[in-house]
């Protein structure tokens, strides 16, 4: 340890009531900003999974154009094409054939828009979540081809229950007029409006049956084995098709009104961020000056003696680093041991959850812990109590000695 | 024995003016002076005279306003303020009136600090720094933090810090001024006795009488001014 280091840490030691006070800041500081990002994160992972696990699927694949205007026209004649490819690529975890159409249904009591989705049942309880979201009656089975299920608002609307009539009317792919009758077989309540609301499941050959489609399909949706390789998945996939004549798309594209939402909460942790900067920074500025201001005449013997400015700032810069270092210590062991403890037991915030549902987060919301954010937040904080010293440091090794010295 | 000069001050003139006003005050008067290799100098006067002023020149902590000072055959204006620093660390000791060490280190990291500085090896500096400390009665002292330390005590850890180095020169301002007589004259006996064995110039300003009887050279300062 050089003599500077030594002093400078002296110097926190001599002082203990007020570096602790700066040094607590700076741990509660950055365990708060750890503890949010983490939380933050865990929400936005459970929502992305528990929205694109009940029905928007993590990557589509479409016929070139299909994302801008839905019609069965531009439905997908070859898609053993796309699953020859998919089969020699790693990390999707399942994929499901969907025939995707905008009808109408009616009852004898009312009639409704709604998105009809022609699934293959197996496949399909493989990748989404609707099968255990089913609040009466049962799901799908291939061979069921006049069954259909349907969304619970929906059904209070069209004042149906199980077993009742629905008809489906439609534009055939040859331009024919389609219509057809199906019996309720379940009832969806997912707690997501628009599924609830808008939305009808038949099988995929009912589907192509109804709307004249022979063998064509709208869209394959594929299930990636981890929510963070979606992106990476999306590229592999990109790679090895013919992007001229398909879209691949992953599911922030598809609803980029809910990753932009998601995106929003990212600018609250920001600006949470940035706040908890200003207040280590103040706090270790505070802390540092007031013990130059103190030490004035001291410094003034140090450059009298022959000891260079350099070493005087250098040694304040030390003192400023030494408070933010333990700081950061305490900070990332708070911030990451709170993280680990919720991270299995969860947060439990079933009060508020009727609220939370609506945006596809559970009750109980586990932070995840990110290594990486965690690094970069102690960094930031750290690197912070480094460039704030500048000032204190500056003043330190400017001083003339002779009036340092006369200081008192 | 003929000795050469090692400080000369020639015809030296400092005034300091007020920040931001045209008060001028005339603190050096055109002072003129030598000292030789190893003597043992008092600059005398009350307060207000220029000692201070004196010593900040020969010691390049301040410049002159006119005149010429060389210092062990340097002459102090060619110095840029790093050069300066460096010319403070190598050749001249510094002992103030008080409050001369550095609060958080102890005795022997006090004393040891310009050997530091300099580079000396951890093991030469451990060995000069014990024995220095031991010869100026400091040796059950060596752990204790100056505000552990007597005046005195703390101002024979300034002397060992400026000696422990063999500087050419010495410069003291006022050392015992916050001392008690006898404690003060110990001090001024110790000093002397080190600056002739090692032949160290020592120079110190003081304005008691006491104190000056024990120089060998006094050079008496007046209003800025050397008087005889
Ligand atoms: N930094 C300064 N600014 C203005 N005037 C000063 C300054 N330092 C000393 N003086 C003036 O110069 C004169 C000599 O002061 P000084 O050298 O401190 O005398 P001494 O050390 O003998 O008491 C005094 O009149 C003092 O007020
Ligand atoms: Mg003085």
């Amino acid at each position: 340890m050089t003599t500077f280091t030594k002093i400078a840490w002296r110097n926190i030691k001599r002082n203990t009531w007020r570096s602790s006070i700066t040094i607590s800041a700076v741990s509660i500081g950055l365990a708060a900003l750890i503890f949010l990002k983490s939380f933050v994160d865990g929400a936005d992972m459970q929502m992305v999974e528990n929205y694109t696990n009940l029905l928007i699927g993590h990557i589509q694949i479409h016929k070139s154009g299909f994302q801008k205007n839905n019609e069965i026209e531009n439905s997908i004649t070859n898609s053993y094409v796309i699953t020859s490819v998919l089969k020699n690529i790693g990390g999707i975890s399942s994929l499901a054939p969907r025939i995707k159409d905008y009808t109408l249904i009616s009852s004898s009591e009312g009639s409704s828009g709604i998105l009809l989705l022609g699934i293959s049942p197996e496949a399909e309880q493989k990748l989404s979540d609707l099968h255990k979201r089913l609040r009466k009656g049962k799901f799908l089975k291939s061979g069921l081809d006049s069954e259909i299920i349907i969304g619970t608002t929906l059904a209070e609307n069209l004042k149906v229950d199980l077993g009742d009539k629905v008809v489906l009317m439609s534009q055939g792919s040859d331009g024919s007029m389609a219509a057809a009758a199906y019996n309720v077989y379940g009832i969806v309540e997912s707690g997501a409006e628009e599924i609830d609301k808008n939305l009808a499941l038949i099988t995929l050959k009912a589907a192509q049956e109804l709307l004249v489609m022979g063998n064509k399909i709208s869209e394959i949706v594929v299930k990636a084995d981890k929510i963070n390789s979606i992106d990476a998945l999306s590229m592999e996939i990109k790679n090895n098709l013919d992007t001229n004549r398909f879209e691949v798309l992953t599911w922030k594209e598809v609803s980029p009104m809910t990753y932009q939402w998601l995106q929003f909460d990212q600018v609250f942790t920001d600006l949470i961020l940035f706040i908890v900067l200003i207040v280590v920074a103040s706090g270790i500025l505070n802390t540092v000056l007031m013990g130059v201001m103190e030490r004035i005449r001291e410094f003034g013997i140090m450059l009298a003696l022959g000891t260079k400015p350099q070493q005087i700032s250098g040694m304040v810069t030390i003192e400023s680093f030494l408070l933010g270092l333990i700081g950061t210590f305490f900070g990332t062991c708070i911030g990451t041991g709170l993280v680990f403890f919720f991270s299995i037991r969860g947060i439990d915030l079933s009060i508020i959850s009727s609220a939370l549902n609506n945006f596809y987060i559970g009750s109980i919301i586990y932070p995840r812990l990110d290594v990486i954010s965690i690094a970069f937040y102690s960094s930031v904080v750290l690197l912070v109590s480094i460039f704030i010293s500048v000032i204190p440091a500056k003043k330190a090794s400017r001083l003339s000695p002779i009036e340092a010295i006369r200081h008192i | 024995m003929n000795r050469a000069t090692i400080i000369s001050v020639k015809d030296v003139t400092k005034i300091y003016r007020e920040k931001h006003s045209r008060i001028e005050s005339v603190a050096l008067d055109h002072v003129t002076l030598n000292i030789e290799e190893g003597e043992f100098v008092a600059l005398a006067g009350p307060s207000g005279s220029g000692k201070t002023t004196l010593l900040n020149l020969i010691g390049a902590l301040d410049k002159p306003t006119g005149g010429q000072i060389i210092i062990d055959g340097t002459p102090l204006s060619t110095l840029n303020s790093s050069q300066a620093a460096d010319f403070r660390l190598r050749k001249i000791g510094f002992i103030f009136q008080a409050y001369n060490l550095i609060e958080t280190l102890t005795t022997e990291e006090n004393a040891e600090y310009i050997a530091l500085l300099q580079g000396m090896t951890p093991k030469q500096r451990k060995h000069e720094t014990f024995h220095i400390l031991k010869d100026l009665g400091l040796e059950a002292y060596l752990r204790r933090r100056p505000s552990q330390l007597s005046g005195g005590q703390q101002q024979r850890v300034a002397t060992a810090r400026a000696i422990l180095v063999r500087p050419k020169i010495i410069l003291a301002d006022e050392p015992t001024a916050n001392l008690d007589s006898k404690t003060g004259s110990a001090l001024i006996d110790l000093m002397y006795a080190m600056s002739q064995n090692l032949n160290i110039t020592f120079v110190f300003a003081t304005h008691d009488k006491m104190v000056m009887d024990k120089a060998k050279t006094l050079i008496h300062l007046h209003d800025g001014r050397i008087v005889v």
